[in-house]
């Protein structure tokens, strides 16, 4: 089988690079070029502002210019395409279960976190968007699950950001239960806790950011789950939506890192690999800081002013991305079994 | 498009006659079969076991229940309303018919999710005709019946144009005649008009019955996308491939795939046997 899809592969390949030296895309000597695929949601921050700074940077650096061609897509899709033969030179994606991806296709070297700030180039928090005034009294992932309120999180099929709102609402209610029942945790209450928050959600749009524009631009649903930098990206384009950080909540952690097989082909390892420190610098986090993204450094988050939820966990104390994905996720997870009771709550 | 078939079967075999055949054939090939075989293939080479677990998960269950009894609530719909709106194009005239008559074709320029943004902003639940609907406890998007209305949206035109070209060719002399001798006209056109066009309403409805099976962007906008309850089969299609799981990505557009070519093959065979009955 491996076989024939490596055929196929090769034939969508062979295809592309046909189309793609059509088009002529010779590098001419003074201009470096960088080919990024990136998660959607890091668009405004790169493309607006990250990018040209850093052009500005590295022409000053070497006098040479240095173009980008940016791919934005949603992080799973992007992982796929990357692992399949799209040449992007730094990957920067949602979740570092995505990075795994790579890391398995031999794209990414298996080191790619063994750095100080673990390969990790932004954070941020999984929070609850409301309507003005807080209507329906939400604070926490339990009233999500109350009656007639209406709830928005995306499709976990397809899109990263839907698995960081449902790790979070279930690792919230796992180690409170934990800390309840020790060893082992009563996964029926967590379970009951998710199948009414799903019972209340009324569209599961393919990505958070179609989520985002369910909820503010059509007006539907009484909360959305979300990245707390979706909301703040919002209000810094003058269209606020109020929020709350729920008090036990996860924290978001997404990496970037070099595309080995890529750097290597297309010789621009120095570039890509500045480019990549630039992103984790303190001058880059400030930037990714201004688009609402929390600096992945401690000190440096304190001194930006986010606050920090009092019961704030990571996926590391949900046993790590491989086995949250098998617990929740897989053929026996405790999503999946939401849907396969009869009828289907 | 029932009606209208080449009678030059046979011909002359010279050799542009034959390269022709040869090129389209092999067109046909490409285009069409070449990408379907590979579907084929694909999904068949994890051997049976993996097949029928992917083909027998529940999720999977539901999501083509789904897509099979929405598509046929809009073709009982299209198939009376198409009929009724060729009716109405071929044997009135009015100001304004001939605009009418080009508005038809336009829901195949919309792009699907744009159809499916339309009936959001129309009928969501936000929306001034969503509110009075959920007022009497209706819903229609993000629930079943919006399903349905982005279907009749998007194969709106199938019907009305298969029929319309029968309805204008039709001899009106066998209805006259029916008429004279004291047929109601409910009664003329139950027995001498419908069974005339009742091949081309067939071919209508088994076409856009066929679009509906893969409808995708304008359902993904208004569905709801809820596993069991709202997820129709091309949505399930979509969440397997995005997550991964290639195989039960490819089962179900086998199975969609299958339904679709049986009924037109089943279309196929009746329009042969019903040719010789009315004259053509």
């Amino acid at each position: 089988m491996r076989r024939r899809e490596n055929a196929v592969a090769f034939v969508v390949a062979a295809f592309a690079l046909g189309l793609a030296t059509g088009c002529g895309s010779g590098a001419d000597s003074g201009t470096d070029v960088i080919r990024l695929g990136a998660y959607s949601v890091v668009r405004e921050a790169f493309h607006d502002r990250l990018i040209p700074d850093f052009q500005e940077r590295w022409k000053a650096k070497t006098g040479r210019s240095v173009r980008f061609e940016e791919s934005y897509n949603a992080s799973g899709a992007q992982a796929r395409a990357i692992a399949s033969g799209f040449d992007a030179d730094v990957a920067v994606l949602s979740h570092s279960g995505d990075m795994e991806i790579l890391v398995q296709a031999g794209r990414v070297s298996a080191e790619w976190s063994a750095n100080p700030l673990k390969g990790i180039v932004t954070n941020s928090v999984v929070v609850i968007g409301h309507r003005d005034g807080n209507p329906k009294a939400i604070s926490d992932w339990s009233d999500l699950a109350k009656p007639g309120v209406g709830v928005l999180y995306p499709d976990p099929k397809t899109s990263g950001g839907a698995r960081w709102n449902i790790n979070a609402i279930y690792g919230a209610a796992f180690l409170k239960e934990k800390a309840a029942g020790g060893d082992t945790p009563d996964l029926e209450v967590v379970r009951d806790l998710m199948a009414r928050v799903q019972a209340n959600v009324v569209n599961m749009d393919a990505s958070g950011r179609q989520s985002m524009a369910t909820f503010s631009e059509r007006g539907i649903g009484d909360a959305v789950v979300t990245y707390e930098n979706e909301i703040l990206l919002r209000k810094r384009e003058g269209k606020p939506i109020a929020y709350v950080v729920p008090e036990s909540t996860l924290l978001i952690e997404s990496p970037a890192a070099l595309v080995e097989s890529s750097v290597e082909r297309h010789k621009n390892r120095e570039v890509a690999a500045e480019f990549l420190a630039f992103l984790e610098s303190p001058e880059g986090q400030a930037m990714l800081a201004d688009y609402g993204f929390r600096p992945v450094d401690p000190e440096q988050a304190a001194k930006v002013g986010f606050p920090r939820p009092a019961k704030l966990f990571t996926m590391a104390d949900l046993g790590g991305w491989e086995r949250v994905q098998d617990a929740l996720y897989g053929p026996k997870g405790l999503w999946t079994s939401l849907f396969s009771g009869r009828g289907g709550k | 498009m029932a009606v209208v078939e080449t009678t030059r079967a046979g011909g002359d075999t010279g050799r542009p006659d034959l390269a022709l055949r040869a090129v389209t054939l092999g067109y046909l090939g490409l285009m069409v079969v070449l990408p379907l075989l590979a579907l084929g293939v694909q999904s068949v080479t994890a051997g049976p076991n993996a097949f029928w677990r992917a083909l027998s998960d529940p999720q999977a269950v539901h999501a083509l229940k789904l897509t099979v009894v929405t598509a046929l609530a809009m073709v009982a719909i299209n198939v009376v309303m198409g009929t009724a709106t060729a009716w109405v194009l071929v044997r009135y005239n009015f100001p304004g018919k001939g605009f009418m008559n080009a508005l038809i074709d336009l829901p195949f320029a919309v792009p699907t999710v744009v159809t499916g943004l339309m009936l959001v902003l129309l009928y969501g639940p936000s929306s001034v005709l969503g509110t009075i609907l959920g007022r009497y406890g209706l819903s229609v998007i993000y629930a079943q019946p919006g399903i349905v209305l982005a279907l009749l949206f998007v194969s709106y035109p199938f019907v009305i144009r298969s029929v319309q070209p029968v309805l204008m060719e039709l001899d009106r002399a066998e209805e006259e005649a029916a008429a004279t001798m004291g047929a109601s006209a409910w009664l003329t056109f139950r027995r001498v008009t419908l069974p005339t066009l009742l091949p081309a309403v067939l071919t209508g409805a088994a076409l856009s019955f066929s679009r509906a099976l893969g409808e995708f962007g304008s359902v993904i906008m208004v569905a709801g996308n809820q596993p069991m309850k709202t997820k129709t089969a091309p949505l399930y299609v979509f969440g397997e491939v995005e997550s991964g799981n290639r195989l039960g990505a490819m089962v179900v557009s086998l199975v969609l795939l299958g339904i679709s070519l049986g009924v037109l093959m089943l279309l196929n065979l009746y329009q042969r046997r019903g040719r010789p009955e009315h004259g053509d």
